[in-house]
């Protein structure tokens, strides 16, 4: 089991939330180029190098495409290259076009991490409390999904050995997928009601329900947690005030690493890099206990 | 004063003209177990339906139901939530949410417990059943037998005094089934909580009940001891259609006329034919089928679903003759729905030969390995409906065939006469109990003019009188020439209406023969008639054929 | 009391729509000079959702009504899963608008919005999700106001319905991948967007009218049927 699988939810949220901000609000390069790296450091130690490696070949090719685009519609920047059907392609579209996808990467990586951590029922738990309503409808729908899958599959398999289905072409399969589609949604509504039945068999509706869950906060939780906030929140305060502003147009604007910008950097880096030193930290741990027993 | 008191009640539903109960006058004690039976339609589900505050259907109700004193509709929706427990038919459609742990707790956070206190409270029910390394499971993990035991599990966990369910293991394996019961029996014995459970496989809840009420027509016909009941049956009415679904020996027992103390068990059953019937007589004689032309065969048949996966079927061989209705047994998981995948084309073997009619299988293209040819009745009906009435649906499935609407509305007309539906076209499928689901089903499936037909437990959750209904029809279908296959856990309905039986386990037919030779031979995976009957008798595996001997037996003395 | 509880929920809701979006906006502007647009937009589809999700959460729902919305929320995402191989080719605005039809506006909102949550657990969570919430929400929101009373919508409005539905999914849609992209709004891109996806909003649009104009009636018989017969969702 992972650390970060092992963490209070809402601490694992709480970082999810504050690092996926702080890599959508500012473009320096620098910070984007930190939370790139980061997200797929650690995506890659929450879904194994394998999966990582599958889901890279998808991504980086998206990458070349989304920074090559950039260029084409926007012509600001002074540094002209060449021209392109009679339109200037500039050096600051290009790199802009680069970070910008890096960017929207590192985002889409660590929402991968926030999946694959905070599954479902950790989503449930958390929100359990403030809409317990609606969390309960999420955990039912989900809960659904399978039982649906197989009733799905166990139509399908009836109606072809019926021979209902002709079997050729494209028309006949989606006309097949609709029967199919039609009688699960008789059935699904009517075993729903069956389902509704034993929620009140065991009291739902009665007034004051509370909310039940497996995960407690413990000391070690709350001190992360604090942390994540403190970190995380400076770290947004910093880009807002401007400490890291960065523009691509007309000209980059140099990078300056004054006192005010290195704490910033630093503090950054530490905060987006923290699952993945956690999770080292934790395995060498575990090297250690088993080298001693 | 007795703990549920049920006077002078009668039920109509809303908009319905008949009393869906008539006249009910029951008294359930504290601790008893309370066993309700009777062809389906008779009036259970509703009965246990009224009992519990929050399920009450819509109608009007006369009479009176208290409960401690207290009538159920005045009592504080609090106490009946939690002192009553209500376990329902399909352990699919119970589970609420997505993993164990929070379907534990369900009922507690609707009573507004603290964290702490449902952890501890679930803690112990894990313990008490233990299920505790489910935990953190899924439930579409689970299989259906432990779904069932999660619903009991999760009703158990608010402590209710009286546990009230409606055929809990009509939808489960035979083994699963058997555990579902001992479960009960431990939570009547060990914790004293009142049990009030509806049934049809009767073999081996029978014996544990402390009251049987036998119901017919929405009214109560017999209620009394299990041991009584078996004598009164016999007094009142022999032919009366209810003895169909008691246990074997408390048939045996009546239709020998005996006298003194009702066998329940296999054991009991036993010894009354030890100390009465043993003679010289042990044999029946019996009919064997004639052996016609090979329908489908297959021979050294290998099947897997994945290349990494093991083999489902494991050099398979198997014939089926035209015109037999052959059976395969089996236990849960050995492959029997995938040979029956296999069987219907919708799986393909990546080894070995399927031969239909005596031409390969890939040689059927298209449809025409279905149409005219085979058909399958899946495990559940209710996947084959589109339509909204029966008659729409079957007029919709002529229509594949027939071009011609007369000529559609003919053939769905003889079909229907042949199953007896007629009456029923009108209605919505899914309004229709299960035994007249099946026989839709199958009328749809007759539309398609198949000359194999294979079916998928189409006894499970039927009552003993629509499997007897279901066995004529498997009959007239012979007459017509089709041939049967049907996959099952059933082995008394295998051993008094198939032609042969065939075991299957380890992805192979490990032994085929006639139903009486086959079950004769088997020791353990065999009629409970078979398991009583020995040694005296050697082959008789109905409740038909020991009575015979029996009899003959007693003649002799 | 109800009527007071009532005039608060309306209050939290108005105040949000009215007071708490507009504000972001302003400060989006103020604070990242007009250039954050990309989590401004995604923390406005969220709260757009939050009205809605408030008027469910106090409504008197019971049990049943809420296993439903469950089931189609469900089954919207196993009609996406179903035809996940065509592109572009989904049930799931037609069933979206089926369920606000049949169910009522706030249940279309929630069968809509609960489905791109749901459905993105398979298709990826993304920066999206909140984007799809609000789109098919609305389609679902918009839909039941329209049609729940009748219940018998015109084919050709059907029709209407689904390329409408399919054309602004594709259009909002867009608006996302450019904000994205650019931080703030560069019409030129956006433009050039909605022209690369022209094709897949003529597939939107096109699979829309044709879900609907097979499904729409069987699907409402079928759902109308549980209603009558178990008494839920009446006017």
């Amino acid at each position: 089991m992972k650390y970060f699988d092992r963490l209070h939810p809402a601490v694992a949220f709480v970082y999810f939330a504050l690092m996926i901000a702080i890599s959508m609000l500012t473009t320096n390069p620098v910070v984007i180029a930190v939370s790139y790296l980061s997200s797929i450091v650690f995506c890659g130690m929450l879904i194994g190098g394998r999966q990582l490696m599958v889901s890279l070949a998808y991504n980086l090719p998206l990458l070349i495409l989304l920074s090559a685009t950039n260029p084409i519609f926007v012509h600001k920047g002074e540094t002209i290259l060449f021209f392109l059907n009679d339109n200037p392609v500039t050096k600051e579209a290009i790199l802009y076009g680069v970070f910008a996808s890096m960017m929207i990467m590192s985002v889409f990586y660590w929402f991968k991490c926030y999946s694959t951590v905070m599954t479902s029922d950790k989503f449930i738990y958390l929100f359990g409390r403030i809409i317990p309503k609606l969390s309960l409808v999420l955990s039912m729908s989900i809960a659904f999904i399978p039982k649906l899958k197989r009733k799905y599959k166990e139509i399908d398999e009836a109606q072809k050995a019926l021979g209902i289905y002709s079997g050729k072409g494209m028309v006949d399969k989606i006309r097949s997928k609709f029967r199919v589609l039609s009688i699960l949604l008789t059935n699904s509504l009517e075993s729903s009601i069956d389902t509704a039945d034993s929620m009140r068999a065991r009291g739902y509706g009665l007034k004051g329900r509370s909310s039940y869950a497996i995960y407690k906060m413990t000391a070690s939780d709350k001190i992360l947690c604090a942390l994540f906030i403190l970190v995380g929140t400076a770290s947004i305060v910093l880009i807002v005030l401007g400490t890291v502003d960065f523009n691509f147009y007309p000209t980059l604007s140099p990078i300056s690493l004054q006192a005010l910008q290195i704490v910033a950097y630093a503090i950054i880096t530490a905060f987006a890099f923290a699952p993945t030193i956690l999770e080292v930290k934790e395995n060498v741990l575990w090297r250690c206990l088993k080298s001693k027993i | 004063m007795a703990l549920l008191e049920i006077k002078n009640l009668s039920f109509t539903y809303q908009g319905a003209s008949n009393k869906a109960l008539r006249d009910i006058n029951l008294e359930i004690n504290q601790g008893d177990f309370v066993l309700f039976c009777g062809e389906s339609g008779c009036g259970k589900t509703t009965l246990l339906k009224l009992l519990k505050k929050q399920l009450r259907p819509n109608g009007s109700l006369q009479g009176q139901i208290t409960y401690n004193g207290t009538n159920i509709e005045n009592l504080d929706e609090k106490q009946s939530v939690c002192e009553i427990g209500y376990v329902m038919q399909n352990p699919e459609n119970q589970t609420v949410t997505d993993k164990v742990w929070h379907e534990l707790a369900f009922g507690l956070e609707s009573l507004g417990e603290k964290t702490a206190v449902i952890r501890r409270k679930v803690a112990e029910i894990c313990g008490f059943f233990g299920i505790g390394s489910w935990y953190h499971k899924r439930t579409c993990e689970l299989s259906g037998g432990q779904k069932q035991l999660l619903s009991l599990a999760s009703v158990m966990v608010m402590n209710p005094s009286v546990l009230i369910l409606d055929e809990p293991t009509a939808q489960l394996d035979p083994i699963a089934a058997s555990e579902f019961l001992q479960s009960l029996r431990k939570i009547n014995q060990e914790l004293g909580v009142t049990i009030i459970i509806a049934e049809h496989r009767l073999e081996e809840v029978f014996p544990m009940a402390s009251k049987v009420v036998l119901m017919d027509k929405a009214q109560v016909f017999l209620c009394d001891t299990p041991r009584n009941i078996g004598q009164r049956l016999a007094n009142d009415d022999m032919s009366h259609k209810m003895s169909l679904a008691l246990p074997t020996a408390v048939r045996v027992f009546y239709k020998t006329q005996g006298t003194g103390q009702t066998p329940l068990t296999v054991n009991e059953g036993k010894q009354y034919i030890a100390s009465n019937f043993a003679g010289s007589n042990t044999t029946c004689s019996f009919e064997k089928a004639s052996r016609q032309e090979v329908a489908l065969q297959i021979s050294e048949g290998y099947f897997r679903y994945e290349r990494d996966l093991p083999d489902v079927l494991n050099g398979v061989d198997i014939e089926v003759y035209k015109n037999e209705f052959l059976c395969i047994l089996g236990a849960n998981g050995a492959g029997k729905t995938t040979l029956l995948r296999v069987l219907s084309g919708l799986k393909r073997l990546y080894k070995g030969k399927y031969r239909l009619w005596g031409k390969k299988i890939k040689d059927y293209n298209g449809n025409s390995l279905y149409r005219g040819n085979i058909a399958c009745l899946p495990q559940n009906p209710q996947n084959l409906f589109v339509k909204s009435t029966v008659y729409d649906d079957l007029m919709e499935t002529a229509k594949v065939v027939n071009a011609n609407v007369e000529q559609c509305k003919s053939m769905v007309e003889e079909v229907a006469q042949k199953l007896d539906i007629a009456h029923l076209y009108q209605s919505h499928p899914y309004d229709l109990s299960g035994g007249e689901q099946q026989k839709a089903a199958l009328a749809k499936i007759l539309l398609m003019k198949p000359s194999i037909i294979l079916l998928d437990e189409a006894t499970k959750g039927l009552d003993a009188y629509s499997k007897q209904t279901f066995a004529q029809v498997v009959d007239a279908l012979k007459k017509d020439g089709k041939t049967i296959v049907m996959v099952t856990h059933d082995v008394e309905f295998a051993a008094e209406h198939a032609d042969r039986c065939a075991m299957f386990f380890d992805g192979q037919i490990v032994s085929c023969d006639n139903r009486v030779d086959f079950f004769a031979t088997n020791r353990y995976y065999t009629t409970a008639t078979a398991r009583m009957t020995r040694p005296y008798f050697t082959n008789a595996v109905t409740v038909d054929m020991a009575v015979e001997l029996c009899n003959l037996n007693k003649g002799a003395k | 009391m109800p009527g007071k509880k009532q005039k608060v929920k309306k209050a939290i809701g108005l105040a949000i729509m009215l007071v708490a979006i507009p504000l972001l906006i302003v400060l989006g502007v103020w604070l990242f000079e007009d250039r954050k647009y990309n989590v401004i937009s995604m923390v406005i589809a969220l709260l757009s959702c939050v009205p809605f999700f408030i008027r469910f959460e106090k409504g008197k729902n019971g049990a049943r009504e809420i296993v439903v919305i469950a089931v189609m929320t469900a089954f919207s995402v196993i009609g996406r899963l179903a035809f996940s191989p065509i592109p572009a080719f989904k049930p799931v605005t037609a069933i979206t608008i089926i369920a606000g039809i049949a169910l009522g506006a706030e249940s279309g909102f929630m069968v809509g919005s609960l489905t791109a949550i749901v459905s993105n657990i398979f298709f990826g969570q993304g920066p999206w999700t909140p984007f799809q919430m609000f789109v098919w929400g609305i389609l679902g929101f918009v839909s039941g106001a329209v049609f729940y009373k009748k219940q018998t919508p015109n084919r050709w409005i059907l029709s209407l319905a689904g390329l409408v539905g399919g054309v602004a999914y594709s259009l909002l849609m867009d608006v996302w991948s450019t904000v994205s992209m650019e931080g703030s709004f560069n019409f030129v891109r956006y433009l050039s967007y909605v022209g690369t996806s022209l094709p897949f909003m003529a597939m939107y649009a096109v699979s829309n009218v044709v879900f609907l104009l097979v499904l729409a009636k069987p699907f409402l018989t079928k759902i109308n049927r549980i209603k009558t017969k178990y008494g839920i969702f009446q006017k």
